[in-house]
């Protein structure tokens, strides 16, 4: 029996999202889908509802980014550096980096509307969920 | 005057002490309030006639973000820079630089945004792409050079339709001159439009629009329908826009001129690209039609480097062509 209740809890965790897209707790905002964020983080959309948004990205290559470009943006490095190449010649720049979790995550609480990805395990009282993947 | 401009350009150009680090193709980012960047290209023609090498673009932009909800961008582009027939030996061109875009943007909402100033009519996928560097062809379709102002300068409101999250809407009119008129292809103080693009999955979308315009040297009024549609899926890249429009001449009927592209490119790699065209172009008030059929490939080292060879057929005697070009987006 014990041994049954550690399987479940390991397939729990195995399946739980590994990171979580998070906004500042005072925006009332409850879930998001994927395409929204992708849009937002594309820079095609600037708000959500109401809330105008800060998309707030990881600097470098880390693998949080990675997946997140794979998952939530459908592109890989390649298909995104020239759609940032294209974007370039229309205006627009990416959104704002910095560079670790920790600062994406005091940016998110101190910005109003940032939005940005961190660990899920990272993710406390000071920021408000609204997508996992 | 441009020549001030271009050297307060290359002040800032060369003001790196202050951008972040420097992405080949992203541009310069100085500060929020200012990126700048530029574009060259060269081609290289052979045809029945003669064999021809042009620097044919020459463009510096800067754009940047002023506050939250407003944005500018701003173009000069000397056109035909230089240019030699290695038949006969003539060279010549223009240094002269244009005002290609120069526009505001005003965010009110995701709804509801205001562009005003010179900027590209938001028509298609070719017309908002027009620069050889993003392009995977050297030459561009007859489609997207003779049929619609391919710039517009006065007002467009634009967003996603209301309770949309895949469909854009663009309302756009002109009602002055042009903001330079050497450079536009059909000069004109009336220019009306609507275009509508809808995502319909990550990989495919389509659209459309409808416009008029009043050709400045003529007087004469065209109507336009014009469609678009794009699949895209890893390697394979389709992209098809059609138009039909009708014009009421002054000193002849009113008749039809029905132009269209389908463009296929597979890549190879990230690097290797192969790309087949078909065109068609039918101006029943000149009597001109011609089917061409273009076979290219294309080389990109980095995306912002792009090296391109292709051959054109034309079903019109003595049009077919060879173009090779060089391009380079920074």
């Amino acid at each position: 029996m014990k041994q049954i209740a550690l399987l479940c809890l390991l397939c729990l965790a195995l399946s739980a999202s590994e990171y979580s897209v998070v906004i500042s707790k005072k925006i009332m905002i409850s879930a998001v889908t994927a395409q929204q964020i992708r849009d937002i983080f594309l820079m095609k959309r600037h708000s959500l509802g109401n809330q105008k948004v800060i998309p707030v990205n990881l600097l470098g290559q880390d693998i949080s980014r990675i997946t997140f470009e794979n998952e939530i943006l459908k592109m890989d490095r390649d298909h995104l550096n020239a759609y940032w190449i294209k974007q370039h010649f229309q205006g627009i720049t990416p959104p704002i980096t910095q560079s670790s979790y920790d600062s994406v995550k005091m940016f998110v609480q101190n910005v109003e509307g940032a939005i940005g990805y961190i660990p899920s395990s990272m993710v406390d009282n000071g920021v408000k969920v609204i997508h996992e993947f | 005057m441009y020549l001030r401009i271009l050297s307060l350009y290359f002040v800032a150009l060369t003001s790196s002490i202050y951008a972040d680090s420097y992405e080949f193709g992203h541009g310069f980012n100085l500060y929020d309030q200012l990126t700048v960047g530029g574009y060259v290209s060269t081609e290289l023609e052979s045809n029945t006639r003669s064999d021809t090498f042009t620097i044919d673009d020459v463009a510096m932009m800067a754009y940047g973000n002023i506050g939250s909800n407003f944005s500018y961008l701003g173009e000069l582009e000397a056109i035909g820079f230089y240019h030699k027939n290695v038949t006969d030996g003539d060279e010549g061109g223009s240094q002269k630089f244009h005002i290609e875009r120069l526009y505001g943007d005003m965010w009110i909402s995701d709804t509801f945004n205001l562009r005003f100033g010179k900027q590209i009519t938001p028509i298609g996928y070719w017309n908002l792409e027009p620069i050889n560097v993003l392009r995977d062809t050297t030459s561009n379709p007859l489609y997207s050079k003779l049929l619609f102002p391919k710039f517009l300068t006065g007002m467009d409101i634009n967003g996603y339709l209301p309770q949309s999250s895949s469909t854009r809407y663009h309302l756009f009119g002109q009602t002055t001159h042009d903001m330079d008129e050497e450079y536009i292809n059909i000069p004109n103080t009336h220019f009306y439009g609507v275009a509508l693009e809808h995502e319909l999955s990550f990989e495919t979308s389509f659209g459309g629009s409808i416009g008029e315009f009043i050709t400045l040297s003529s007087n004469e009024r065209t109507r336009f329908v014009q469609g678009n549609m794009k699949y895209e899926n890893g390697s394979l890249l389709i992209t098809t826009e059609a138009i039909a429009s009708k014009t009421e001449y002054q000193t002849a009927q009113t008749d039809y001129t029905l132009s269209g592209y389908l463009q296929s490119v597979y890549h190879i790699s990230n690097e290797h690209a192969v790309v087949g065209r078909y065109e068609y172009y039918d101006d029943h008030h000149l009597d001109y039609t011609d089917h061409i059929g273009v076979l290219g490939y294309s080389y990109r080292p980095i995306y912002p480097v792009s090296i391109k060879g292709e051959y054109q057929w034309h079903s019109q005697e003595n049009e077919n062509r060879t173009l090779f070009s060089f391009s380079v987006l920074f």
